[in-house]
C-alpha cells in the first residue's frame, strides 16, 4: 500500500511502541467481558499506555495533500478528541485509523506509519476486514439500517457466522445498555431503528459498534446532527464508554472537547498543531493559533 | 508482527488472517471480477453485434463484383444496352397514353362529345399512337432473342459453378470417383458470345430502320385540339429528338464493349451504396443498390419528426412549464404508457384503422389543396410516418422534459425578477438553456424510428423505389420500402451464405452504424451543453 | 398605461401581450392532449372492436376458447340456405355429419377459427427466460459498475458500450441473434451454438436487447440507496461482498425489479427480434409436447407480436378475420399494459415509501 513504509521502520532505531507496555502485563481484558465491572485500572494508572501511534503521516486526495506530517500518540483506554476548523483533516485522519479512506479513489497515505498495538495497519499482509471489526466507527449522521433495532445490533456479529438466539440475546442487551438505550427500547427491539428519535439512533449506532467488541471506537462529529439533551445523553454514555474503549472523536463543538476528552489535538490546515491534555490545550495552550481557535476567535 | 510481543500480550492485535486464495484472489476479489465480468458482457455483446455483422455481410461485396461480373461476361450487360432503348420507347408511348387520356377528356368534358364520337374524333391520333408503338417491334424482337442467349450463358456458368460445388463436396466426403465422375462443362465466354456479338450489324440496320420510321411517324402526327395540348405534344416531339440523338451513343456502347474488361473492386462497393434498384430474385439479373431504401427509411423517419418534434418538444414544455402538478401527474404517465404500446400493435392499427382512414380524409374536397391528395395508396410514407410519430413522441418528450428540468431555477426566478412573463421566460431562457438538450433528444427520437421494423413493414407500403420527388411534397403519399423492413421482410426467405443473405447484413450493418452515428452525435451534443451550463 | 379609478398600479390589466401568452398556453395546451388523444384512440379502437371478439352474449361472457385453443383454419360456406362459419376441426365433423357439405365451396380463412393459446404460452416462456437472463446479467453489472468500479478506461468503456447498445434497433439484434445463435459459429472445428430457431436463442437475442434498460434501472436503484448504509456496514467489519448482499441489494431490489419490468414490455412487445430466432407462423406442438427435457429450449414457439403480424399481414380484412385480428391484439395489448400500468403503479408508490 504504501511503498515508503518498510524504509521509514528499518530507519527508525525504536519499533513498536508497544515496549512500554511490558510494565504492565495484564493489558486488557476483552472489553465486553469488563463492561459489567468498572475497571479501575483505567482510572488509576497516571500513565496511560500508548495504543494508537502515527508518524509522520503524509495523506493526499488524488494530488491534494489534507494531511502533513501527522505525528500523534493515542492512549488506551481515554478520550481523544480532534478539534479544528473545517477542512483541516480531522475526519481525514480518523478515517485512517480504520483505513475507511480505502474506499475513496485515489485517496492513499503517502508517507509515515500508524501503528496499533505496535501493529502496521497498512501493511499488505493487514486484513482490513479484521482492522475494522477492531476499530468500530460511528458517524456523523446517524445511520441505522433500515432493519429492527435487534437486527442493527446483530449485524456485525452475524456477519461473523454467529447465529445463536441466546448468544445473540445476550449480546444485544448489554450492547443496548452499554450505549444506554437498553430501557428506552427494550420493549420494540423489532421495530425499525429507524423509527426512534436522532439521539436514540446515533446511540443505536454506538450499540451496534460495541457489539461487535471493537477496542477502538472512532467517532466523526457524532452529536453534529443531535439537539442539546441528546448530545448531553450521548456525552454521558462516552464518559461511561471510556472505562472499556479508547475512543477518538472528532468535534467541532469545543465545550464538548473540553468536557468528554483526557487529550485534545488541534489541527489546522492538515497539520497537527498542538496536542496535549485537555486541561492544558483549553486553558493555557502553547501555540497562538491553538489559543485563537479554542478562545472562539476563529474558526 | 513478532513472535515475542503475540506471546506476551494475550489479547494481541491480530489483524491479518489467512483468507483462501484461489488463483491469488480472494473471496471478494473473486466476487469483484465475477461482477466485472458480467459489466464487462455489455462491451462483449457490442463486439459480438459488430462481429458477427461483418462477419456474414464480409463477403457480401466479393459476391457482389462476382454477380457484376458475370453480368458482364455472360453478355447480360450488352442486352441491357439496348434494352434502355426500348424501355425508354415504353416510356414515350405511356407520354402518348397520357397525352390521349386528356384529349378524350377534353373532348367529352369541353367539347361534350359522346363516347364513341370522342373515339371517331381521335381515330387520326390512335393510328399516330399505333405506327408510333409498333416501329420499335423489330428491336423488341431482337433484345428478347438476345436475352434469351445470354440467360443461356448465364444458366450454363451457374450450373458449372454447382457442379465445381458438388464436386468440391464429394471430395471433401472422400468420395473421390463420384467426384471425378461429376462433369463440368467450364464455359468458353469468348465462344459462347460469339453469335450475340455478331449480331451487332443487324442491329445497326434495325436501329436505323427504327430512326426512320419514327422521324417518319412524327411527321404524320395530327395536330392536337388546344393549345394548351399542342404545347404538351411539341414537347413529347422533343423527347423524341432526344431519344433518336441517343442512338448512336449505344451503338458505340456496343463496339466498345468488352467483356473482359475487369470489374473494379470498388464497383461491388459503390454498386451498393449508390444503387438505385434492388432487385432480387430475378430471372435477369440482381441488383442490391441500397439508395431505394434508405431514402424510403429517411423519409418515413422525416415526416415522423416533422410531426413528432413540434407535439413532443411542445408537451414536454407544457408538462414541465406550464401545467399544474395535478395535470403534471395525469400526463407523464400517460405518455408513458403510449410509449409501452408495442409497434407490432401500431403497425396493425395502421393497417386495420389509419391507412383506411387518412385515405378517406385525403378523398375529402374540401382538403383537396393539400399536396398528394387525394391518393389511392393506403400504405405509404404518410401512414407510416404518422404511426412512427406516435412512437417518437413519448421518446423526444422523456428526454425534452429532463433538458427542461436540468434548467437551474435561477434562471427562471432571475427572469422573473426582471419582471418577464412566462412565455417570455419559456422562450428567451428556458428553451434556449435546454436547446441542445432538446436537439439531442430529437436525434435520439430520430435513432428511434429510424430503427423501427414493424410500423414500416405492415404500413410503408413495401415497393422497392425511390419514391418521385418530382412529385414535390406529394411525394409523401408514396409508397416506400425501408432498410428494416427488407431485412424483416426477406431475411426468412433467403439462401444461408448466398449474396442476398449476405446483402441483408450488410444493410443491417448500415443500420447499426447509423444509430451508433446518431448515439454519438447526440452525446456529443449533451456534452457540449453541460460545459456550457457549468 | 391607463390606471382606472379606484385601481392601484400593480392591479392586472387586460393587454395584447397577456392574450396573446393565453393563446399560447392554449396552443401548448392542445398538442399535448392531441398526443394523448391519439394514443387514447390507438387503445380504444382495439379494445373496442377487440372486446366484439372476445365476448359473447351468454354466460360467462367471455369466449375462452379464444384463450384456451390453437388458431384454426376458418371455413365459410352456404349449405342448404344456411351460413356457416366454422373452425377446422368443427368444419370436418360437419362434413362427416353431412356428406353432401364436402362439395360444397368453402372460403377459407387460415388462423381465423380457434384461439391464441400457443402464443400466450410462447410470448410466456419467452419473456421470462429472457428476463431471467436480462436480470442475472444486469443487476451484476449495475452491481461491478455502481459498488465496484472506479473510474477509469475500462468501465468508460463499459458504460460507452452500454450507451450505444441502448440505440442499436432490434431488428439488428435479431440479424445478430440470427447470425450468433441461430447458425453459429465453428471455431477450429468445433461447433457452437447452431441452435435453430429456438426459445433459447430468443431469449438471448431478447436479454442482450434489454440489457442497457435494466442495468440502468439497477443502477439508480443502487444509487438511491444511501452511501451511510454502505460505509455502516464496512465500519463494522463486513466485506465489501457482505456489504452488498445484506445491506444494498435487499433495499435497491424493489426498485430494480419495478424499474425492470417497463424491460419487461419491451420484450413482451417486440417482433423484430424474434422473427428469425424464436418465433414461428404456426406450430402445432405445445411447448412441453417435447421427447427430451433438453429439446424443450431447442424449439420454436409461437409469440403474440408475431402472430399479430402474421394475421395482419398474410391474411385479408373481413369480418370474418377481424375477429382474430382485433382479439390477438387487444389481447395482447392488455397484456403489455398491464405489465407496464404495474411498473408505474408501483413505482410511485415506491418512492414515497422508502425514504432514507
Ligand atoms: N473524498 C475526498 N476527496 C477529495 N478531497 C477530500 C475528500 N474528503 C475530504 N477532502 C479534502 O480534504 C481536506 C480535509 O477534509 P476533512 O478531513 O473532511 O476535514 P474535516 O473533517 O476536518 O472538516 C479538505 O480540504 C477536503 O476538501
Ligand atoms: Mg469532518
Amino acid at each position: 500500500m504504501v511503498t515508503s513504509v518498510p524504509i521509514l521502520m528499518d530507519t527508525r532505531p525504536s519499533a513498536p511502541s508497544t515496549a512500554p507496555a511490558a510494565g504492565k502485563p495484564t493489558v486488557r481484558p476483552p472489553a465486553v467481558g469488563a463492561s459489567a465491572v468498572a475497571s479501575p485500572a483505567a482510572l488509576n494508572l497516571p500513565a496511560a499506555t500508548t495504543l494508537i501511534d502515527i508518524e509522520q503521516v503524509d495523506f493526499f486526495y488524488g494530488a491534494t495533500q489534507a494531511l502533513a506530517d501527522i505525528n500523534l500518540k493515542i492512549d488506551d483506554r481515554k478520550v481523544t478528541a480532534f478539534i479544528g476548523p473545517s477542512g483541516c483533516g480531522k475526519s481525514t485522519l480518523l478515517r485512517c485509523l480504520n483505513r475507511m479512506n480505502d474506499l475513496i479513489e485515489g485517496a492513499r497515505v503517502s508517507r509515515g506509519t500508524i501503528r496499533i498495538r505496535g501493529v502496521e495497519i497498512y501493511q499488505p499482509d493487514v486484513d482490513v476486514i479484521e482492522l475494522r471489526k477492531r476499530v468500530g466507527m460511528v458517524f456523523q449522521k446517524s445511520n441505522p439500517f433500515p432493519k429492527s433495532i435487534y437486527e442493527n445490533i446483530t449485524y456485525g456479529l452475524r456477519l461473523q457466522g454467529r447465529s445463536d438466539k441466546s448468544d445473540l440475546d445476550a449480546v444485544v442487551e448489554k450492547s443496548l445498555r452499554g450505549a444506554a438505550l437498553w430501557d428506552e427500547v427494550k420493549d420494540r427491539l423489532d421495530t425499525s431503528g429507524l423509527g426512534l428519535s436522532g439521539g436514540q439512533q446515533q446511540r443505536l449506532c454506538i450499540a451496534r459498534a460495541i457489539a461487535v467488541e471493537p477496542e477502538v471506537i472512532l467517532m466523526d462529529e457524532p452529536c453534529s446532527a443531535l439537539d442539546p439533551v441528546a448530545t448531553a445523553k450521548v456525552e454521558e454514555l462516552i464518559q461511561t464508554l471510556r472505562e472499556n474503549y479508547t475512543i477518538v472523536i472528532v468535534t467541532h463543538n469545543m465545550q464538548q472537547a473540553a468536557r468528554c476528552s483526557d487529550k485534545t489535538a488541534f489541527f489546522y490546515m492538515g497539520r497537527l498543531i498542538e496536542y496535549a491534555d485537555t486541561r492544558n490545550i483549553f486553558t493555557n495552550p502553547a501555540n497562538p493559533q491553538t489559543e485563537a481557535y479554542v478562545s472562539g476567535r476563529f474558526g | 508482527m513478532s513472535e515475542s510481543t503475540a506471546t506476551r500480550e494475550p489479547p494481541a492485535f491480530a489483524v491479518s488472517k489467512k483468507r483462501l486464495r484461489l488463483l491469488g484472489l480472494t473471496l471478494d476479489d473473486a466476487i469483484k471480477v465475477f461482477f466485472g465480468g458480467n459489466a464487462f458482457v455489455s462491451v462483449i455483446v457490442l463486439a459480438l453485434i459488430t462481429i458477427f455483422l461483418f462477419r456474414e455481410g464480409f463477403g457480401f461485396f466479393g459476391q457482389n463484383r462476382q454477380n457484376l461480373r458475370i453480368y458482364r461476361q455472360a453478355g447480360l450487360e450488352y442486352v441491357d444496352f439496348i434494352r434502355t432503348q426500348t424501355d425508354d420507347h415504353t416510356a414515350l408511348t405511356r407520354y402518348l397514353s397520357d397525352l390521349r387520356l386528356r384529349q378524350l377528356s377534353f373532348f367529352l368534358q369541353e367539347k361534350k362529345l359522346s363516347l364513341a364520337d370522342a373515339n371517331a374524333a381521335l381515330a387520326a391520333f390512335d393510328d399516330f399512337a399505333d405506327r408510333f408503338g409498333t416501329a420499335i417491334d423489330p428491336l423488341r424482337a431482337m433484345v428478347s432473342d438476345l436475352t434469351e442467349q445470354a440467360t443461356e450463358i448465364k444458366t450454363k456458368f451457374i450450373v458449372a459453378g454447382d457442379k465445381r460445388e458438388e464436386r468440391r463436396q464429394l471430395t471433401a466426403e472422400g468420395k473421390t470417383a463420384d467426384a471425378a465422375a461429376v462433369k463440368i462443362d467450364e464455359v468458353n465466354f469468348t465462344n459462347e458470345l460469339k453469335p450475340l456479338l455478331a449480331t451487332l450489324p443487324t442491329y445497326r440496320a434495325v436501329n436505323r430502320e427504327l430512326e426512320q420510321k419514327l422521324k417518319g411517324v412524327l411527321d404524320t402526327a395530327p395536330p392536337p385540339p388546344t393549345p394548351e395540348l399542342a404545347v404538351r405534344f411539341d414537347r413529347f416531339k422533343d423527347l423524341v429528338q432526344i431519344y433518336v440523338a441517343g442512338f448512336p451513343a449505344v451503338e458505340k456502347n456496343l463496339e466498345t464493349w468488352d467483356y473482359l474488361k475487369s470489374v473494379p473492386v470498388s464497383q461491388a462497393f459503390t454498386a451498393f451504396v449508390f444503387g438505385h434498384e434492388w432487385l432480387t430474385a430475378s430471372f435477369w439479373q440482381d441488383w442490391y443498390g441500397v439508395v431505394p431504401l434508405f431514402v424510403g427509411s429517411l423519409m418515413v423517419s422525416l415526416v415522423a419528426l416533422v410531426i413528432a418534434v413540434p407535439f413532443g418538444v411542445g408537451a414536454a414544455i407544457y408538462v414541465n412549464q406550464i401545467a399544474t402538478a395535478a395535470e403534471q401527474k395525469f400526463i407523464k404517465p400517460c405518455i408513458e404508457f403510449i410509449s409501452a404500446i408495442p409497434s407490432v400493435v401500431l403497425g396493425f392499427f395502421g393497417i386495420a384503422v389509419l391507412g383506411q382512414a387518412l385515405r378517406l380524409l385525403s378523398q375529402q374536397s374540401w382538403l383537396s389543396w393539400v399536396p398528394g391528395f387525394p391518393y389511392s395508396e393506403r400504405l405509404n410514407i404518410l401512414t407510416a410516418g404518422c404511426l412512427l410519430a406516435l412512437l417518437a413522441v413519448p421518446t423526444i418528450f422523456t428526454l425534452a422534459e429532463d433538458a427542461l428540468n436540468n434548467v437551474p431555477r435561477a434562471f427562471k426566478e432571475a427572469s422573473f425578477a426582471l419582471g418577464a412573463s412566462r412565455l417570455q421566460t419559456i422562450v428567451k431562457i428556458i428553451v434556449p438553456a435546454s436547446l441542445s438538450g432538446i436537439v439531442s433528444a430529437v436525434l435520439l427520437g430520430l435513432g428511434r424510428v429510424i430503427g423501427e421494423t414493424m410500423v414500416v413493414l405492415l404500413c410503408a407500403g413495401n415497393r422497392i423505389a425511390i419514391p418521385d420527388f418530382s412529385a414535390g411534397l406529394a411525394v409523401i403519399t408514396q409508397p416506400v420500402h425501408t432498410m428494416t423492413g427488407i431485412i424483416a421482410q426477406e431475411m426468412g426467405e433467403v439462401v444461408r451464405g448466398g449474396i442476398h443473405y449476405r446483402a441483408l447484413f450488410v444493410v443491417g450493418l448500415l443500420l447499426f452504424l447509423l444509430s451508433l452515428l446518431i448515439n454519438y452525435v447526440a452525446q456529443g451534443i449533451v456534452r457540449r451543453y453541460r460545459i456550457s451550463i457549468g | 398605461m391607463n390606471i382606472a379609478a379606484g385601481g392601484h398600479i400593480f392591479q392586472s390589466q387586460p393587454n395584447a401581450a397577456r392574450r396573446w401568452e393565453h393563446a399560447t398556453f392554449w396552443l401548448f395546451r392542445a398538442a399535448t392532449y392531441l398526443v394523448l388523444g391519439c394514443g387514447l384512440s390507438v387503445f380504444a379502437t382495439i379494445v373496442f372492436k377487440g372486446t366484439r371478439a372476445l365476448v359473447k352474449p351468454e354466460a360467462p361472457f367471455i369466449n375462452t376458447t379464444f384463450f384456451t385453443d390453437a388458431p384454426e383454419t376458418l371455413y365459410v360456406f352456404t349449405f342448404e340456405g344456411k351460413g356457416y362459419a366454422q373452425g377446422d376441426r368443427e368444419h370436418r365433423a360437419f362434413i362427416a355429419a353431412h356428406p353432401a357439405a364436402a362439395r360444397v365451396k368453402a372460403e377459407s380463412y387460415v388462423y381465423s377459427a380457434g384461439g391464441i393459446f400457443p402464443c400466450i404460452v410462447g410470448t410466456f416462456l419467452l419473456v421470462v427466460g429472457s428476463m431471467a437472463i436480462a436480470l442475472t446479467l444486469g443487476v451484476c453489472a449495475a452491481i461491478y459498475l455502481n459498488e465496484y468500479a472506479r473510474d477509469g478506461a475500462f468501465i468508460r468503456f463499459v458504460r460507452l458500450a452500454i450507451l450505444n447498445l441502448a440505440g442499436v434497433p432490434s431488428i439488428v439484434f435479431g440479424l445478430f441473434g440470427f447470425g450468433m445463435f441461430v447458425i453459429g459459429f465453428k471455431v477450429f472445428g468445433v461447433q457452437f451454438f447452431g441452435w435453430n430457431v429456438s426459445l433459447a436463442a430468443g431469449w438471448f437475442t431478447l436479454a442482450f436487447m434489454v440489457l442497457p434498460v435494466v442495468i440502468t434501472a439497477s443502477e439508480e436503484s443502487l444509487k438511491a440507496v444511501p452511501m451511510g448504509f454502505r460505509a455502516g456496514s464496512l465500519a463494522l467489519g463486513a466485506t465489501k461482498w457482505q456489504t452488498i448482499r445484506k445491506n444494498v441489494l435487499p433495499y435497491a431490489l424493489p426498485g430494480i425489479l419495478t424499474s425492470s419490468i417497463l424491460g419487461i414490455a419491451r420484450v413482451a412487445g417486440e417482433t423484430a427480434p424474434i422473427m428469425f430466432t424464436a418465433a414461428y407462423v404456426v406450430r402445432d406442438k405445445l411447448p412441453w409436447d417435447v421427447a427430451k427435457v433438453s429439446d424443450f429450449f431447442f424449439q420454436g414457439v409461437m409469440a403474440l407480436p408475431y402472430h399479430i403480424y402474421v394475421v395482419s399481414s398474410k391474411i385479408p380484412q373481413n369480418e370474418y378475420t377481424e375477429r382474430v385480428q382485433y382479439g390477438t391484439a387487444f389481447v395482447f395489448l392488455l397484456v403489455v399494459a398491464l405489465i407496464a400500468a404495474t411498473s408505474i403503479l408501483l413505482r410511485n408508490k415506491l418512492r414515497s415509501r422508502y425514504q432514507w
